[in-house]
């Protein structure tokens, strides 16, 4: 076995040949084609972080806005709240002022409104205690009734002033004696002898017929009249009932005795 | 038959004597550089399948290196790779009838393992200069320097012989029984000698990475 030294110095220039072109046309261009192309990734991907950077920059800007939208949102809303309360405080108060003027007001009406039915029933009360008693009145008749009501009549004329009683006893003056029922004349004489006595003097007389005073004996002078019948009393009776602001209605004259005294009254 | 350690002269001009095996090997040459200039015609950033192909072939060969040799593939990509490439292409040349692998002559082997040597010095003087390439005879310390100058002669025989060994004894055993034997029976022992042709391909190029990374000055004392 030889070693051909020809051969081997050709293949070992080959070989070296071979080194060199493979490292021309294959290992450099492929090995650059690699380069490149992790340089290429690299780019895109710096790239992508690059803009993932700018995306999370818009991010954080866009979180700050909105925070900036959401503290904004809270202030317009506290805002919107106190003036909300503000308003609702305001209505409340005025809501509040009016219901109690507007309750106020229905008080006072139905106050208003219970005094005045107080007053219509205390009328119609009295109107219908006062019908009945007349009523009841009209039915007292007799000598014993007039009798009282001469001696009434009789003790008011004492009553009066000195002066009025006077004046009563004037020249030409005459004097009418007004009773429910005509009297007759032993009734009449005995009336003009007490108010003869009375008065203390002897003015002229008259006699006049006056149903409506249901029952009594009055005198009426010009300028003076002396109450004294069941007409006058229950006037006064009603006038002095409570709430009764207004003259009481005159009784109707009827047929039913008198049952109560009267009180003369100076008019 | 023809002894299948003889190469016989293909031509013959005056001393100069050009063998079968530097014809195959001008073949293999041609068509390692005409693959590679096809293959990288129209290379771009959005790679074909052929440029995928291309391109796991150097990313693995950079990966090994890295992972061997510890460094950065540029420098050493081109001659691990061709290494690689030829001794592979020239082993499974075998498949072609008629055609005696390179690799499995004498001569072939010796200038790739001379290839080697001469690499390691070269590559060693360039990392660390002289001295820096000299001083790794000495290391772990002085007394090992001529034990180491005659290993860095003895493994580069020893690349010369396992190849030479394992490519010629393929081609021995498949010539012996296909000698013997009927057509289809080499088959098996052809495959065999493929897959040993591979692996000795890809054993000279880790060898040899190792070689040139043994040459290599220690780290942080690089000039």
């Amino acid at each position: 076995m030889t070693l051909n030294w020809w051969t081997l110095g050709f293949q070992t220039v080959n070989v070296l040949v071979l080194i060199w072109l493979l490292q021309r046309f294959f290992w450099r261009p492929v090995s650059a084609m690699i380069t490149q192309r992790q340089a290429t990734i690299r780019k895109s991907v710096d790239d992508a972080h690059a803009i993932e950077a700018k995306a999370a920059a818009a991010l954080a800007t866009t979180v700050t806005t909105r925070a900036g939208f959401e503290a904004e949102r809270q202030t317009i809303l506290a805002d919107a709240h106190k003036a909300a309360e503000a308003a609702r405080a305001s209505l409340l108060d005025t809501a509040r002022t009016q219901a109690l003027a507007l309750q106020a007001a229905a008080t006072a009406a139905i106050e208003a409104g219970r005094q005045a039915a107080d007053a219509a029933w205390s009328g119609r009360a009295g109107q219908l205690a006062i019908g009945m008693a007349g009523r009841l009145a009209t039915r007292l008749e007799g000598a014993a009734v007039q009798a009282l009501f001469l001696d009434s009549l009789v003790q008011a004329i004492r009553a009066l002033p000195e002066a009025v009683r006077a004046g009563l006893a004037v020249d030409g003056v005459t004097l009418d004696a007004v009773s429910d029922a005509p009297l007759d004349d032993a009734a009449r004489a005995v009336a003009v002898t007490a108010i003869h006595g009375a008065i203390g003097a002897q003015p002229e007389i008259g006699f006049k017929v006056d149903a409506s005073l249901i029952g009594g004996l009055e005198l009426h002078a010009p300028h003076l009249t002396v109450a004294n019948s069941w007409r006058a009393d229950l006037a006064r009776i009603h006038d002095q009932l409570p709430g009764e602001s207004q003259p009481a209605p005159r009784p109707k004259a009827s047929n039913a005795p008198l049952p109560l005294a009267t009180v003369p009254t100076a008019a | 038959m023809n002894s299948p350690l003889s190469s016989p002269p293909v031509w013959q001009i005056g001393p100069v004597t050009i063998t079968g095996d530097v014809v195959a090997t001008w073949v293999i040459m041609a068509v390692l550089v005409a693959a590679s200039l096809l293959a990288t015609r129209h290379l771009a950033l959005v790679p074909t399948r052929t440029q995928a192909v291309l391109e796991l072939i150097v990313g693995t060969v950079d990966q090994q290196i890295r992972d061997t040799m510890q460094l950065p593939p540029g420098r050493y990509r081109a001659f691990i790779g061709t290494l690689f490439g030829f001794i592979f292409v020239a082993n499974w040349s075998s498949l072609i009838p008629g055609v005696r692998p390179p690799t499995a002559h004498l001569e072939t082997d010796a200038a790739l393992a001379l290839l080697v040597f001469l690499a390691v010095i070269w590559f060693g003087v360039q990392a660390g200069g002289i001295r820096g390439y000299l001083a790794t005879f000495a290391t772990p310390n002085l007394v090992m320097v001529p034990l180491n100058v005659i290993e860095s002669v003895t493994r580069t025989f020893s690349l010369l012989v396992r190849l030479f060994g394992n490519v010629m004894s393929g081609v021995f055993v498949v010539g012996i029984v296909l000698s013997l034997a009927g057509l289809l029976v080499p088959i098996p022992l052809m495959a065999l000698d493929l897959l040993t042709g591979a692996v000795q391909a890809y054993i000279f190029a880790i060898l040899a990475m190792v070689f040139i990374a043994g040459a290599m000055p220690p780290k942080g004392n690089k000039q």
